[in-house]
């Protein structure tokens, strides 16, 4: 079979899942464009009568998007700092060394990975409740942490394996000494490793919905994930041009940086199994 | 190389190890302490009263509906998932026109958050302003526009249709990973043998990428069986818990209902089922690359 036709024939058989997918963001966008008295309508039209880019000013400062904005980036900035203080050396002892007791920390660290945050809201919520946490960033900065330190040990780890240790070994014959090493020769070899675990961590904290859902209780504090879902849950006429505006500049961002490194995501997710 | 010590490493991964143990290990404590007592509204423990949240839990016809459900909701989503991502892999491992751009709209849904994919839909699927009804309707397959989640037999097959595009990027991926890897000869050989291209598909590609479906199996099995935002934000478990998988159940129980001891009998269920997938897949990602076990 020659190339155009064989091209022509995959993107038809592809065709109906490239218009579920593509689909959302044509409604997005063309909603988030639209004057409101085009979206109420019982025959709503895919393109605007005029583009409404006043719909995002609007949106913007009825809703404080700034405000869960910043509570999104200090929130999830906080607690990439937190998993990576965790992670590093644990990653770094992972890849190193053998020690009695590794397989099962393996295991410890699968389980702890595998264990999704709903089914220990309720004890979580509790503990954070008597710890006086509850709706403060502090409470979802721990539980960030602490639910993505496993996935960004195996990442850490995996690359870190193939950081030759000769190179250490190199340093210390010249006398340097291993913390001297380990600063001067292992992290800057390290960084590439570190600067897509932290993106990637990030990411997930800045998608996550259910630990946020509970744990932030007044409007104020509120991820941004969490402020355009308290648009569409408690509301009863729902401004879906805001929502639209909001959902678009909300995901964008983080959907393009992650486009860009998804392919280093499966490593941490399926722990070095898959090559 | 690694080398051999035993206090060293301890040390490197002891924070780890204490934040897990505090931020994830008191919490099973707490859950485990509040199934065995009697706990009232506030959550204040009372009498300890054994099994007795478990025998309420195994009364409660909702929770063995969600039960049922969430097997269904399950075995759909991930069977829907393999069977169309390993076609899918397979094309765009292959050269054609525009593979570059293929890849990128397909790996879009795993860009984006469930809860703002799973808010884009519940708009798209709005009866009366909503787009999918006018798309239907311009093309003429419906006469008139349609509820689409106000009912639980409706609603909740577009809850697992919604839940395989987005696991799709993520199982493409693997399985990508695991084509790129298999050797080229083979196939050469197998052509020249006279070997048809369904000859190749089934006596080759399937048996050499059985590692990966099994492990993409076991962790979009773990994936969607935790899975919450789809189902919270289309129909939040309704109507009439209609659509309530465990995870929704269990937050309905836990917060909506101030049930605390029964949420957290259906908390330890649920963690013991989870204990056993993430075993499963121990045993299999260990089996596949042993010197890793360390």
């Amino acid at each position: 079979m020659n190339r155009p036709l064989k091209s022509l024939l995959y993107w038809l058989a592809m065709a109906p899942l490239v218009v579920l997918i593509v689909f959302p963001y044509a409604v997005m966008l063309s909603t988030a464009l639209k004057p409101q008295d085009e979206i109420f309508v019982f025959d709503p039209q895919w393109l605007p009568s005029r583009l409404m880019w006043s719909n995002f000013v609007a949106m913007w400062h009825e809703i404080d998007f700034g405000r869960a904005l910043a509570n999104s980036l200090i929130v999830s900035g906080t607690s990439v700092l937190l998993c990576l203080a965790v992670a590093v050396p644990a990653g770094y002892g992972m890849a190193r060394f053998r020690f009695p007791g590794q397989s099962g920390y393996r295991l410890f660290l699968l389980v702890t990975q595998m264990l999704s945050p709903i089914v220990l809201i309720l004890g979580i919520f509790r503990m954070m409740a008597q710890l006086g946490f509850v709706d403060q960033p502090i409470a979802l900065i721990l539980a960030y942490g602490a639910f993505n330190m496993a996935f960004a040990t195996w990442m850490l780890q995996s690359y870190f394996a193939t950081i030759p240790i000769e190179l250490e070994e190199a340093a210390w014959i010249d006398g340097a000494t291993w913390w001297q090493s380990l600063r001067m020769v292992f992290l800057p070899l390290a960084v590439p490793a570190l600067a897509v675990t932290a993106i990637l961590t990030f990411v997930n904290t800045w998608n996550e919905f259910v630990l946020a859902l509970t744990l932030l209780r007044s409007q104020d504090s509120y991820t941004l994930t969490i402020r355009i879902y308290s648009l569409v849950g408690a509301a009863y006429r729902i401004n879906w041009d805001h929502v639209m505006a909001a959902t678009l500049l909300a995901t964008l961002p983080v959907a393009v940086i992650f486009a860009w490194l998804q392919r280093y995501m499966v490593r941490g997710l399926s722990l070095g199994a898959v090559k | 190389m690694r080398r051999k010590q035993n206090f060293l490493p301890w040390l490197m991964i002891g924070p780890s190890l204490a934040l897990a143990f505090w931020i994830i290990g008191y919490p099973i404590y707490d859950v485990v302490m509040a199934a065995l007592h009697e706990v009232n509204r506030f959550g204040k423990l009372r009498d300890f009263v054994g099994a007795g949240n478990f025998e309420t839990l195994a009364a409660d016809p909702i929770f063995w509906a969600s039960f049922w459900r969430t097997l269904l909701w399950t075995v759909a989503v991930v069977g829907g998932t393999i069977v169309l991502s390993v076609p899918i892999a397979i094309i765009l491992d292959d050269d054609f026109i525009g593979r570059g751009l293929m890849r990128v709209i397909v790996m879009l849904p795993w860009a984006v958050s469930l809860t703002m994919t799973a808010i884009v839909w519940r708009w798209s699927l709005h009866g009366q302003y909503g787009m999918v009804n006018e798309t239907l309707k311009d093309l003429g397959l419906l006469d008139q526009s349609i509820e689409w989640l106000a009912r639980a037999e409706r609603a909740f097959p577009i809850e697992i249709a919604i839940g395989i595009l987005v696991s799709i990027p993520f199982t493409t991926t693997v399985f990508l990973g695991g084509l790129s890897s298999l050797p080229g000869d083979i196939y050469e050989a197998a052509r020249i043998d006279g070997a048809s291209a369904w000859q190749r598909f089934t006596n080759l590609t399937l048996p050499l990428l059985r590692p990966f479906i099994n492990i993409a199996l076991v962790l979009n099995m773990i994936h969607v069986f935790n899975s919450f935002p789809i189902i919270w934000v289309l129909t939040q478990g309704d109507p009439a818990n209609g659509t309530d998988i465990l995870v929704t159940y269990l937050y309905k129980l836990a917060f909506r209902y101030g049930r605390i001891g029964d949420a957290s009998a259906m908390s330890l269920v649920m963690f013991a089922v989870l204990l056993i997938f993430t075993l499963i897949y121990a045993r299999m990602a260990m089996r596949e690359r042993p010197e890793e076990v360390g």
